[in-house]
């Protein structure tokens, strides 16, 4: 299936250049998406990938990418933002393994316990009913299991460093936070999230809890296919422009008309006949 | 560094060095004010970022960034169709934000002389895809509705949408088609992808006296025009 990303990330400028910097070999389905999000506080880094600074000085709290990438296995290593090169990283290296047509998220991020580490996220990029929206809450801070609320009712429970839990629902805006588990008091929002249909909007609870610095991050992914459309358009009910004024409902007139017709026919030859009658009677 | 929330235009030339960077394991230097414009392939362009001053190390390529802040988020999608107008036709009708109905089936409001734009799909600011408008063609309340006038329109007729931020969108007609709604693929009519364009929807042709329906949609596109 054909993948056009369509993440209002991309400029058309984007496509253009993707369209001319493609292997010629490559089919669409050989390559994947990767964006990447610091969520580390505090900590300015660069990224090595296989041991090229690719993000220089990348700021906790912002989202890069998303590349497109030839499906492959890619090594980054995350190093303090004044290293010389890769060699000490503060990160990995970790080796993220990238299959074709698939779309990722790397994080960087804190574990639950607050050390640093990194957590590569699929993203559900499946088609979804017209009218729904995919939410996906990832739980990559320094913080113990929590519920997601919304609307103030739990709606994914015991999420834990690093998991995260996803549902589909009508698009729309939601009033998130996020609570300790088995409460409602939010350590996190309440915050308007505004889930777009068709798309994945991939919330991230980041940060850490002892250090009074949990955030929320927000990423929305939409791709070709993701989305589908209404099963029809209804847009008229009378008849009234139809090209079929002799067909269907049409031949009810014709018959209530005919039979009018034929008894006024009738009744004008009864008449006759009685004159004639009558005449014939003087 | 600066926080590049700043420009989508970035993102083009900058991704496509990094893919180089990555792949072809080219030194790909790429300087790119402003975001426009193509992607150096050479070697020598001098790097917009601090690091890459140091002779020892190749240009670092210049990925896009944005803040992942929820505030920061931006709006996701481009301001709605209010009104739309096609002068030659005598068309001028306020067009409501709508959805789909209890059927999945895209949701129009009752009065043929009011347009419904599908506020799920493309609108006309963005840079790509159909932004689909719809109206009745009849009702046995309100009568014939403005739309009943599209199928007959030729090519190149002038329709103008205006959308909450006031701009004027202008198209020309560029196809019209009546199609049994059996035959009907809507994901083209409704696509979020491809050359932004405009999509008029209403009934037509042949109707069933005993559903109340007509057996056929008018769908016109048209392109967006200076």
């Amino acid at each position: 299936m054909k993948k056009t990303i369509v993440a209002a990330a991309l400029g058309a400028g984007a496509l253009v250049a993707f369209a001319g910097a493609a292997p010629a070999t490559a089919a669409p389905t050989d390559t994947a998406m990767l964006s990447v999000l610091h969520g580390v506080p505090g900590l300015t880094v660069d990224v090595y990938v296989n041991d090229e600074l690719t993000l220089d000085d990348f700021e906790p709290g912002d989202l890069a990418g998303p590349l497109e990438l030839p499906a492959g296995t890619y090594t980054v290593a995350i190093t303090a933002s004044d290293a010389a090169d890769a060699s000490s990283p503060a990160i990995g290296p970790i080796d993220l393994p990238l299959e074709g047509g698939v779309n990722y998220t790397a994080v960087a991020h804190l574990n639950e316990g607050g050390d640093p580490t990194a957590t590569l996220f699929t993203n559900d990029t499946s088609q979804m009913a017209a009218g729904q929206g995919r939410l996906t809450v990832r739980h990559v801070a320094a913080a113990p299991a929590v519920d997601v609320l919304a609307g103030g009712s739990p709606v994914i429970t015991a999420l834990a460093n690093p998991a995260e839990a996803k549902l589909d629902l009508a698009a729309g805006t939601v009033s998130a936070a996020v609570a300790a588990t088995g409460t409602t008091e939010p350590v996190l929002g309440p915050a308007d999230v505004e889930v777009a249909e068709g798309a994945n909007t991939i919330v991230y609870a980041w940060g850490s809890l002892e250090a009074d610095n949990l955030d929320l991050a927000v990423q929305t992914v939409a791709v070709a296919g993701m989305n589908s459309s209404p099963d029809g358009v209804p847009a008229g009910s009378a008849g009234m422009v139809a090209t079929n004024g002799q067909d269907s409902g049409a031949p009810v007139w014709a018959a209530v008309i005919g039979a009018s017709l034929l008894a006024a026919v009738a009744l004008l030859a009864g008449v006759a006949r009685r004159r004639s009658a009558a005449r014939a009677e003087r | 560094m600066l926080r590049a929330r700043v420009a989508s235009g970035v993102v083009g030339a900058a991704s496509i060095a990094a893919l180089a960077a990555l792949v072809l394991l080219t030194l790909v230097g790429c300087t790119v004010p402003g975001g426009e414009g193509s992607a150096s392939g050479t070697a020598a362009a001098e790097s917009a970022t601090p690091s890459a001053s140091s002779p020892a190390r190749a240009p670092v390529p210049d990925i896009p960034r944005t803040s992942a802040s929820l505030a920061d988020r931006p709006a996701l999608s481009a301001p709605a169709p209010v009104r739309l107008v096609v002068p030659d036709l005598g068309i001028d009708v306020p067009i409501e934000s709508v959805g789909l109905d209890d059927q999945g089936r895209m949701g129009l409001p009752a009065n043929p002389a009011i347009g419904a734009w599908y506020r799920f799909g493309s609108a006309p600011g963005d840079a790509t895809g159909s932004t689909v408008i719809a109206a009745h063609v009849d009702s046995a309340v309100y009568d014939i509705g403005p739309f009943a006038r599209l199928a007959g329109a030729p090519a190149g007729t002038r329709v103008e949408v205006t959308t909450a931020d006031g701009l004027v969108h202008a198209y020309a007609f560029q196809s019209t088609a009546v199609l049994p709604k059996e035959s009907i693929d809507w994901s083209d009519a409704f696509a979020r992808d491809g050359s932004p364009r405009l999509t008029l929807v209403t009934c037509g042709g042949e109707f069933d006296y005993d559903a109340r329906r007509y057996l056929s949609n008018v769908i016109v596109t048209a392109i967006p025009i200076g």
